[in-house]
């Protein structure tokens, strides 16, 4: 899933028919002020100053102005941009007009395994939150488009009243279009208002999902997608990132900081279960990693350091379930000379090494690493007759005492 | 018994060297069991009408590879089965066009990243036709002792580790292609090992559920109990356990769930596959799956390790009962093996292969090339130099710095003599002709001959059969006229007396000035003061020269033309590289330069 921000997302609605306020996304109060120059709205509405960064709970952070003129917004924009939150560095700002309405309402598009539902809740905002029995659903089979009527009969059911329904069935209809053909994972616009001057629906706030496996075939993405967590990735995630996309197989990072057991295993499967083990037996996490799929040796080594350089780390479990065509030997190859680069910066002082593993080529590979004592790693390597978490029970055993 | 992948799958692969690499892994399967190769045909449009080569045992099997999977199941009417190892951009077309053909039943789909909208599509389409859709991100299917479809079971040595050339009672479905293995491992060491073992992909919505095949293992009398790995996220492991805890089942199932460490982890945080993602409402927990199995009388081990002790209790509980009978392991020697490769045979002591070739100058064998036993980089930084590795490679010594310095000024006295020469002049025209590198500068080479740089061979067998034979010029000279004819090494075209070649007084000047004896050349130098007396141009040439000094230092007589050869490819690259930077273009004789004797133009006389 790829969070996209509300700028790029309300793009991608209105390129589907649903109105959307007026907006801009700035990176300096001195951007917006010429954007006044040349937008009438931003003269003559009543602004919204938002954060566009992928944070939660911005209304608290202060990182939400409402109710501004240029001006007011233009100040808002300055005391916004290049707030640190966290890990996040506030670098652009949202600015969109604001609508005047009295109702607000809910719409959203949700990927199912057959499909997609629509749903609906003519209460809108955070009220939604607290009546979730109000949500109306309406399951749409993949590759079919939801009928009008069904929108409108869902509508009603949702409590709208005749005309309105209308509306809102045609709002729901476009909104599911731009789900089903941007590849969309999950679409929601809360709140719907109906703009006092024309009485169209608009779409005030957006949270879209797109499927970033998709994205070969939308050459109009031209934005990134935003963290998932919360937080920013930090460097050492973007460079393995970066080594992902060129590769053949995978490399995965992820850094917790605070942890002391350090993770290099194997598989995407394999790898939240030695992740379970090490919460299960009282560890903690250091990071997830993962590389799969034969990836070349040189790409496992870059994943090496990285895992190497995480601070305070006692054990290092280079775990694995038997692989299928992964050639052991050859990704063990990479770990070693990762290992021995960390060793040769002074890294891994102290740090006990837990490998075990099967595969393709495990025997060399396995010797590989058995060979690494003599270079004065403290390292414990054992085959496939050893199972699969075991050496995540030795190694914070033996933490322990 | 077993489902999905059996005896009779006969299948097609779509896809170029990833579907060809499976290929190869399920012929290893096929061998281990003693069946023909199930896969008849590939499917690959930029191939299409070439053919694969496939080891099985100690031979090649050729399979052709067709642009349609029409074309293929027209030819091969047994398929019914086909693997897709498409990239992600054309996987949902590609798996279109198999489920859309009437022969094929089943299709999987190793593919990752395809986007969760061609997924869904491929298994409502697949649903509709009444056929399995299996994928994507599957590692594949294999069914013990009948048949593998993809790469699951890993490498030759881990099928016969686990036992997969003959049934055992437990089905496996995971999510995961590596822990696939490591339960069919496990199901081989704590029981009798698999039936049948699906990958169904760690996606967010897999084409097919566990339910699925749940019945089909239900269905499928062999299989007592069946291995279901989970991961967070979805709904299908519910599914299983609400299909389990439904009524009575046959079949014992063991379920085992990833995800836990989710709970203690920072919100927002998650990872593993693409489908290990809980709901935004918190459903689809590794907790909630792990309780929902429970709940519904399966059999639910605390942590992945204690999954073997699980199966073996099972297995235990099966035999006590007298549904299962224990299989009697097989002898070391009674194990399936893989034909051993040649290297593999001659490393055990197997078999002697005689050499094609042998060589005594060479070997390439190490992390670096070894002239005549020398390691290169031992050489470079001992501070030997080009000359040396000729000594070693041509005549197997070290050269002394002497001899090395001659040698240097020898190439470096023939590395070119101008454009109008036969070699350069040859390279020239070539070059203008638009002809690469290599083969201009053989063109170049190949003017070398008795007339043009090749005298040097000849010139150094005589002055050395001369010399040998402790002849007199005369004698030489009239032994020469009568049984050879032009004395090799003597006569320029242009040079004479008068107008003397600077390279041989070089040449010479500087290996006299070395006090070394030097019979050969002085034999030369002999013959050249009797030949130029009787004719101005019969002077010792830069052949001869040559060949003197170096049958003086002991090369080889065979050897000779080779450091002309050597140093004049110097200027020949030179020539062609030259013409290229030039941009020359094609250039002929003009006619003025031919003298046409050809008779003048006449009547062609009617056909006889």
């Amino acid at each position: 899933m790829a969070k996209v921000l509300e700028g790029p997302g309300m793009g991608l609605m209105k390129k589907w028919g649903i109105a959307v306020p007026h907006y801009v996304v700035v990176t300096s109060a001195e951007e917006l002020a010429t954007l006044g120059d040349a937008n009438d709205w931003l003269k003559k509405s009543k602004l919204v100053v938002k954060a566009h960064e992928a944070l939660g709970s911005r209304f608290k952070l202060g990182l939400v102005k409402v109710g501004l003129d240029l001006r007011g917004a233009q100040a808002a924009a300055k005391e916004m941009l290049g707030r640190q939150v966290g890990s996040i560095t506030v670098s652009q700002v949202i600015v969109s007009e604001m609508v005047p309405h009295k109702e607000e309402y809910y719409a959203a598009v949700k990927s199912t395994r057959e499909g997609a539902e629509v749903l609906l809740a003519n209460c809108g905002g955070i009220e939604v939150e607290s009546n979730w029995d109000r949500v109306k659903k309406l399951a749409v089979v993949v590759g079919d488009t939801p009928p009008h009527d069904a929108l409108e009969k869902l509508a009603k059911e949702a409590g709208f009243s005749k005309d309105l329904a209308k509306k809102v069935a045609d709002f729901a209809g476009k909104l599911f279009a731009c789900f089903d053909n941007e590849d969309a994972q999950y679409l929601e616009v809360n709140p719907v208002v109906v703009r006092e001057s024309d009485g169209e629906l608009v779409a005030l706030d957006a949270v879209t999902l797109l499927d970033a496996d998709a994205r070969f075939r939308h050459h109009d993405w031209n934005f990134p997608f935003a963290a998932e967590f919360g937080r920013a990735y930090t460097r050492h995630e973007l460079d393995v990132m970066a080594v992902d996309s060129k590769i053949k197989g995978s490399v995965k990072f992820i850094e917790i900081p605070g942890g002391d057991t350090a993770m290099l295993p194997a598989g995407g499967g394999a790898s939240v279960y030695y992740s379970d083990a090490v919460v299960a037996r009282g560890g903690k996490l250091a990071n997830y990693a993962e590389y799969s799929g034969d990836p070349p040796d040189w790409a496992v080594e870059v994943l090496t350091e990285k895992v190497c350089s995480l601070p305070g780390i006692r054990n290092v479990i280079v775990g694995g379930a038997i692989a299928n065509f992964t050639d052991v030997k050859k990704t063990f190859g990479g770990i070693i000379a990762g290992f021995r680069k960390a060793k040769a910066e002074g890294r891994l002082n102290g740090v006990k090494i837990w490998v075990r593993r099967g595969g393709p080529r495990e025997k060399e590979g396995l010797e590989a690493m058995r060979a690494l004592r003599d270079e004065g790693f403290d390292i414990h390597v054992f085959d496939r007759h050893t199972p699969l978490t075991d050496i995540v029970d030795m190694a914070l055993q033996q933490q322990k005492n | 018994m077993s489902i999905l992948a059996t005896k009779d799958t006969r299948v097609v692969i779509q896809g170029g060297a990833a579907g060809l690499n499976a290929a190869r892994r399920m012929a290893e399967f096929c061998y281990m069991i003693r069946r023909p190769l199930n896969v008849d045909a590939f499917v690959y449009p930029p191939d299409a009408g070439k053919t694969n080569e496939v080891p099985y045992g100690s031979g090649l099997l050729t399979v052709p590879v067709y642009k349609t999977v029409a074309e293929a199941t027209a030819n091969h009417s047994q398929i019914n089965t086909s693997l897709v190892y498409i990239g992600a951009d054309r996987a949902c077309a590609a798996g279109m066009e198999a489920l859309n053909d009437p022969k094929i039943q089943l299709v999987s789909m190793i593919t990752e990243g395809v986007p969760e909208r061609d997924a869904k599509l491929l298994a409502r389409y697949a649903r509709k036709l009444g056929k399995t859709f299996n994928g994507p991100s599957a590692i594949g299917i294999v069914s013990a002792g009948e048949c593998r479809l993809g790469v699951i079971g890993g490498a030759f040595d881990n099928l016969v580790a686990c036992k997969l050339y003959r049934e055992g009672s437990f089905g496996v479905i995971t999510k995961s292609g590596g822990l696939s293995n490591e339960i069919i491992w496990i199901c081989s060491q704590f029981a009798d090992g698999i039936t049948t073992a699906i990958g169904i992909g760690g996606d967010a919505y897999p084409g097919t559920d566990y339910v699925t095949y749940l019945e089909k293992f239900e269905q499928d009398p062999q299989t007592k109990a069946v291995v279901i790995v989970g991961e967070m996220g979805g709904e299908l492991e519910e599914r299983a356990a609400e299909w389990y805890g439904l009524k009575k089942r046959r079949i014992k199932l063991l379920a085992v769930v990833s995800g836990f460490c989710q709970e203690s982890l920072p919100k927002g945080m998650k990872f593993g596959h693409a489908g290990a993602k809980e709901g935004l409402k918190g459903e689809g927990s590794a907790r909630a799956k792990a309780e929902a199995f429970k709940k519904a009388g399966a059999i639910v081990p605390d942590t992945f390790g204690a999954l073997g002790p699980a199966i073996k209790a099972v297995y235990e509980e099966l035999v006590k009962s007298g549904q299962v009978r224990p299989i009697p392991d097989l002898s070391q020697e009674d194990l399936p093996k893989l034909p051993k490769t040649v290297e593999e045979g001659m490393k055990a002591g197997e078999v002697m292969v005689t050499p094609l070739i042998k060589t005594t100058i060479s070997d390439d064998r190490g992390d670096e090339p070894c002239y005549d036993g020398y390691p290169a980089s031992e050489l470079i930084n001992k501070g030997y130099d080009i000359p040396h590795i000729v000594g070693l490679l041509w005549d197997k010594r070290l050269l002394s710095k002497q001899e090395a310095e001659i040698i240097k000024r020898i190439i470096m006295l023939s590395a070119d003599h101008g454009p109008c020469v036969s070699g350069a002049l040859a390279t020239i025209i070539a070059a203008c002709a638009g002809i690469g590198l290599s083969q201009a500068v053989a063109a170049g080479l190949i003017m070398i001959g008795p007339r043009f740089g090749g005298a040097v061979t000849d010139a150094g067998r005589w002055f050395k059969h001369a010399v040998d034979n402790k002849m007199s010029v005369d004698e030489f000279l009239t032994y020469m006229k009568k049984a050879v004819g032009p004395v090799p090494g003597i006569g320029h075209r242009v040079k004479s007396v008068r107008n003397p070649d600077k390279r041989v007084k070089e040449l010479v000047s500087y290996v006299k000035s070395l006090g070394i004896p030097t019979p050969h050349l002085d034999f030369a130098l002999e013959v050249e003061k009797v030949t130029s007396a009787k004719k101005d141009n019969l002077i010792l040439n830069v052949d001869g020269t040559m060949a003197a000094v170096l049958v003086d230092l002991g090369f080889p007589v065979d050897s000779l033309n080779g450091f002309f050869i050597l140093a004049r490819t110097i200027g020949l690259i030179g020539h062609w590289v030259d013409q290229k930077r030039q941009e020359s273009r094609l250039i002929r004789l003009f006619d003025y330069l031919v003298n046409y004797a050809a008779p003048k133009r006449r009547e062609v006389p009617p056909l006889k």
